[in-house]
């Protein structure tokens, strides 16, 4: 579970985002809001890559400024359109970010397998395509032992057997008990996930539209 | 049509290359005046081999303007100007010339001075020479771009070099060496040189250690913009670094190791030529001192966006205050000290890397 409390960001002086209170249970769960209305910048304000004022407390324990280590330990993010060192292999992002994310041994390869990478594995992300960049980012985004995962955009330039693939892992791990928070702006049911609820991102801050409880 | 090409192809190519431009006219026209260089045409009107010389010098930025209008054709954001191979050859032709005489404008100028004085006196073969040679450079230059227009996405003969890891340490050393090498071979360069000079300048005279304490404050602020690199890369290219679960300290020492090795050359040229009346130990000493005060530029612009010309007044002033300092006899372990000192007190403040709000 995720809690938020008195959120505020500001870029130069001009509020984009204000969020009293939220708690966002576990699960899976859609963040939807037109182009612009800040989805990507609440996500990474929850990812801790963006400085704000309040609190995110995730399982009312880790606070992502107060446990910087143990919160991003259990925080994991992929981003909706990555951008890396384009010298640098898979291979070489993914060995760094496995050992500071604390990757148990075996997952990279089963990663890697699962997402189609092992068959660019050796080359600059320089000859990627944006499907093979954004398989990198979701490789990338699942190792350690995350709590909760947060996708932007990860339907978009990903094939179709990918997808299938993906979906049907994600759906393994929120049964194992990690939450997994989405955006989109294509139809969130090609994912065939249960969805546990959809928040509407607008206007600079977020509200319920619908959960699995009430419809 | 002329003003989008220039926009495309003329500008960028001078935008990208002004530091390197700046650079040539410092070397060519900083260190010679125009009379040496008129004694330098003479010398090449009459000597084939150092007219062949020039010409060798006009080709390599021929080829180097070249290859930037051919990468641009071939950029993800260019394609659209694909549609320019339905003008009619002859006005293609047109206008890739007028591209290709904006970007040899350099050369051009230079080659229409040589062809002055060759014409002046009377070196008709030089005449011949230099008007064939930039008259080959130019069409070949049209034809290499317009062939490029109607023949998109070459087939590329690719070597299948091993590809070595790359650990995390080498991220910055390899993307500087690799797509800035211009900033890098100038930052150690002028650091190196000045350092070896200093170091060899010292027995020569009475000097005490002050001397070699001012030639590190400026090795110091030769390496001022790498900090300001170092932030932009990790911005740029390193996004999901602020996700990683890095303690305050963790992310310094991965900060030191990094800039101890950027700042290992020093300790080389340092070690190499120590004069004999300084004991090692204040070399090493020395050393450990520059490293401090880099490492206190990387914490006080990293992840913030600083304007250039307020950061160069800044180092100004910081050379100015720092020589006075020097030259009060504030000794280098002082010096020492404060940069560490510093360093952590910043970084504390700053609560780096996580730059979360206070």
């Amino acid at each position: 579970m995720l809690t938020v409390t008195d959120l505020n960001k500001a870029y130069e002086g001009k509020t984009v985002l204000t969020v009293p209170k939220l708690t966002v249970p576990p699960g899976i769960h859609y963040f939807r809001g037109s182009n612009g209305s800040g989805k990507t910048t609440f996500l990474r304000i929850v990812a801790g890559l963006l400085p704000f004022t309040g609190t995110v407390l995730l399982d009312n324990t880790y606070d992502s400024q107060r446990q910087p280590v143990d919160y991003r330990l259990r925080v994991n993010y992929a981003e909706a359109e990555p951008v890396y060192p384009d010298f640098l292999t898979a291979r070489d992002l993914t060995a760094f970010v496995a050992k500071a994310k604390r990757a148990p041994a075996g997952q990279v390869d089963q990663l890697a397998d699962l997402l189609g990478v092992t068959a660019f594995w050796t080359q600059p992300t320089r000859t990627y395509s944006s499907g093979m960049l954004k398989k990198l980012s979701l490789l990338l985004a699942w190792l350690g032992r995350p709590q909760l995962v947060l996708l932007d955009e990860p339907l978009t330039t990903l094939d179709v057997e990918t997808a299938a693939r993906l979906f049907d892992f994600v759906h393994q791990q929120v049964r194992r008990g990690v939450s997994v928070w989405l955006t989109s702006h294509q139809d969130v049911a090609l994912t065939g996930l249960p969805i546990t609820a959809t928040w509407q991102i607008s206007t600079g801050t977020i509200h319920l539209t619908s959960d699995a409880f009430t419809g | 049509m002329r003003s989008l090409v220039s926009r495309l192809f003329v500008r960028p190519f001078y935008a990208q290359n002004a530091g390197t431009l700046l650079i040539g006219l410092l070397l060519a026209f900083g260190f010679m005046r125009a009379s040496d260089h008129e004694a330098l045409i003479d010398a090449a009107l009459g000597s084939p081999m150092l007219l062949g010389f020039f010409m060798f010098l006009w080709g390599l930025y021929t080829l180097k303007a070249v290859a930037f209008v051919r990468s641009q054709l071939a950029a993800p954001e260019q394609l659209f100007f694909n549609a320019f191979r339905l003008i009619a050859a002859p006005v293609r032709g047109l206008i890739w010339l007028w591209v290709v005489v904006d970007l040899l404008i350099p050369i051009l100028g230079y080659a229409g001075w040589m062809l002055f004085r060759a014409v002046r006196f009377a070196q008709w073969p030089a005449v011949y020479a230099i008007t064939t040679a930039v008259t080959g450079l130019v069409t070949v230059s049209v034809i290499w771009v317009d062939y490029r227009l109607r023949h998109p996405s070459p087939t590329r003969l690719r070597l299948s070099l091993p590809s070595l890891p790359i650990p995390y340490l080498l991220f910055f050393p390899t993307y500087w060496l690799r797509k800035e090498p211009i900033s890098l071979v100038l930052t150690k360069v002028s650091s190196g040189l000045l350092l070896v000079g200093v170091c060899l300048l010292y027995p020569t005279d009475d000097y005490d250690e002050r001397l070699l304490l001012i030639g590190l404050l400026l090795a110091v602020l030769f390496h001022a913009a790498v900090s300001r690199q170092v932030s932009a890369f990790d911005r740029h290219y390193l996004l999901l670094l602020d996700n990683m679960p890095y303690s305050v300290w963790q992310r310094i020492t991965q900060y030191l190791a990094l800039y101890a090795l950027i700042w290992l050359p020093e300790l080389a040229l340092l070690l190499r030529h120590c004069p004999d009346a300084v004991a090692v130990q204040y070399v090493l000493l020395l050393w450990l001192t520059g490293l401090g005060w880099l490492l206190l530029l990387h914490t006080l612009v990293y992840g913030r966006q600083v304007d250039p010309d307020r950061w160069l007044a800044c180092l100004f002033a910081a050379f100015v205050l720092g020589l006075l300092t020097i030259m009060a006899h504030v000794p280098a372990s002082v010096w020492c000290a404060l940069g560490w000192g510093a360093t952590i007190v910043v970084s504390r403040f700053r609560r780096l890397p996580l730059r979360v709000a206070p």
